[in-house]
């Protein structure tokens, strides 16, 4: 299955935020996506935890946070 | 992968109140400390004047301290996960303290009043304590997560700097109201004290939230690990190190330590200069080259400070004094308020659901751009000013304009985000 990535590093706060509202609006039901960012995006994450999404944290060779998201 | 978890909720990081009380209070130290310099008669002639221990203590534990402490307030949930337990008492209690403390204080130290010097200090040591206590419960309670960053780590490193900074104050105070005897020479203590205010509590928390601020918001490379992982252990313990050579009378290694320390921080300044030059941005924005001024004005200051140490003539402290924390942690404390309130607002109607307008609506570049200048004008004028009493009081009106002016900006964006609020 090829999986959406939101590539949002090198962007100045909030549209790093902004890109990954976009991506999760769009998500349906089942679905995916590997949101990347320069660094651990502790709002997010609780906001995704309040809103019932699931999410894996991974750290990349090169620094980045590659963070898969899913909408159950 | 990790599931829904209510009790994880965004709602526990502190509300938008918590922090701002401290922002919108800070200039107002600020205005106060020019107001001393306007009215006062020789207050940058020397460290010692009674303006000059007021001003630097309004400036000092009134402004950055009340900036920093709201800042930290948000940057620890963000950065390290941290949940502050009952966030808005444990805001409103250490803001009030820390309000009626630097005021207490900084009224002592300027109308020599033993009493008002010890009830501040005291107030402070009370304000700081419910703020580091509230802080050590969160870091505890916080999950622990593999973050890729020494900031939070620093960050803690900073605010034991806050406690010794805080608890030498209180002994100096002591000293002075009560006559305590201190084991070690009045002069010896205040370097004490002094040195971990600026660089034990203040250098290490600048550079802690450089770490994560400067890439973020400024779009440059992140700062080597290499020099992270160092950089903040080795200062507090080159401060430890300093402190006892100097509280045993070990003249030559206090002197190659405090050598060793001002090129530590230079180290620190000349480093995030070289990064912003590899900024991706375009065209640099006033905050940016705010930052940028600031770290000059801390190379500056490093500079004075040096000179300090081979001739102990009176300007080269009070040179230090006002380039380091008017030109470096007042332009840095600035420039980052301009992208933290903006933001900060910009989450608050995000969070609750509502469209939230551009960053550029919410503050516009106009005003921060004039307020920016003013404050390197106000800079200029308190350099001049420390071989000119005519002209620090003329310094003194330009920095009342300055932070009551940076206070309006603030409010700008609260009444920006009141109206989005209701459209």
């Amino acid at each position: 299955m090829n999986m959406p990535i939101v590539d949002a590093r090198g962007l100045e706060p909030p549209e790093p935020f902004e890109r990954a509202m976009e991506a999760l609006a769009d998500l349906q039901p089942g679905q995916q996506f590997t949101l990347v960012l320069d660094r651990m995006p502790h709002p997010l994450l609780r906001m995704l935890d309040r809103d019932g999404y699931r999410h894996d944290v991974s750290f990349r060779d090169d620094g980045a946070v590659a963070i898969l998201i899913a909408r159950p | 992968m990790s599931s829904a978890n209510p009790g994880l909720a965004y709602e526990d990081t502190p509300p938008l109140s918590a922090p701002l009380r401290f922002f919108l209070t800070a200039p107002l130290f600020g205005l106060c400390a020019g107001l001393v310099l306007l009215l006062g008669d020789g207050v940058l002639s020397s460290r010692w004047t009674p303006g000059a221990l007021a001003a630097v203590h309004l400036f000092a534990a009134g402004f950055m301290l009340q900036v920093m402490i709201g800042a930290l307030q948000q940057i620890l949930p963000v950065v390290a996960g941290v949940r502050f337990p009952a966030a808005l008492g444990v805001a409103g209690s250490s803001h009030a303290l820390l309000t009626l403390g630097a005021m207490g204080l900084a009224g002592g130290l300027a109308f020599g009043r033993p009493d008002a010097i010890i009830g501040g200090a005291v107030l402070l040591l009370g304000g700081i304590g419910i703020f580091l206590v509230a802080a050590l419960a969160g870091l505890i309670r916080s999950p622990s997560v593999k973050i890729a960053s020494h900031a939070p780590r620093d960050l803690r490193l900073a605010m034991a700097g806050l406690a010794v900074t805080a608890v030498l104050g209180v002994a100096l105070a002591l000293a002075i109201g009560r006559g305590v005897v201190l084991p070690l020479p009045l002069p010896q203590a205040v370097d004490l004290h002094a040195t971990w205010g600026w660089l034990g509590w203040g250098g290490i928390l600048l550079a802690a939230t450089s770490w994560v601020v400067v890439p973020m918001f400024q779009i440059t490379p992140g700062y080597p690990a290499r020099f992270t992982r160092w950089w903040g252990p080795g200062v507090l313990a080159g401060l430890v190190s300093w402190s006892l050579a100097r509280a045993l009378g070990a003249d030559g290694a206090s002197s190659v330590l405090g050598v060793t320390l001002v090129l530590g921080f230079a180290a620190f300044a000349l480093l995030t200069l070289r990064l912003q030059s590899r900024t991706r941005r375009s065209t640099p924005d006033a905050p940016f080259r705010a930052f940028r001024m600031a770290m000059l004005a801390i190379l500056a200051g490093l500079a004075a400070l040096s000179c300090n140490l081979a001739d102990d003539a009176e300007h080269w402290s009070v040179l230090a004094g006002v380039l380091i924390l008017h030109g470096g942690f007042g332009g840095a404390i600035s420039a980052m308020l301009y992208k933290i309130v903006p933001f900060l607002a910009w989450l608050h109607l995000t969070q609750a659901g509502i469209r939230a307008p551009n960053m550029k609506k919410l503050l516009p570049d106009t005003p921060v751009r004039r307020q920016l200048a003013l404050h390197l004008a106000v800079l200029a004028a308190l350099v001049l000013g420390v071989f000119a009493d005519s002209i620090a009081r003329i310094a003194g009106l330009l920095m009342i304009t300055e932070f009551g002016w940076l206070l309006l900006n603030m409010l700008r964006v609260l009444h920006n985000l009141k109206r989005a609020r209701h459209t």
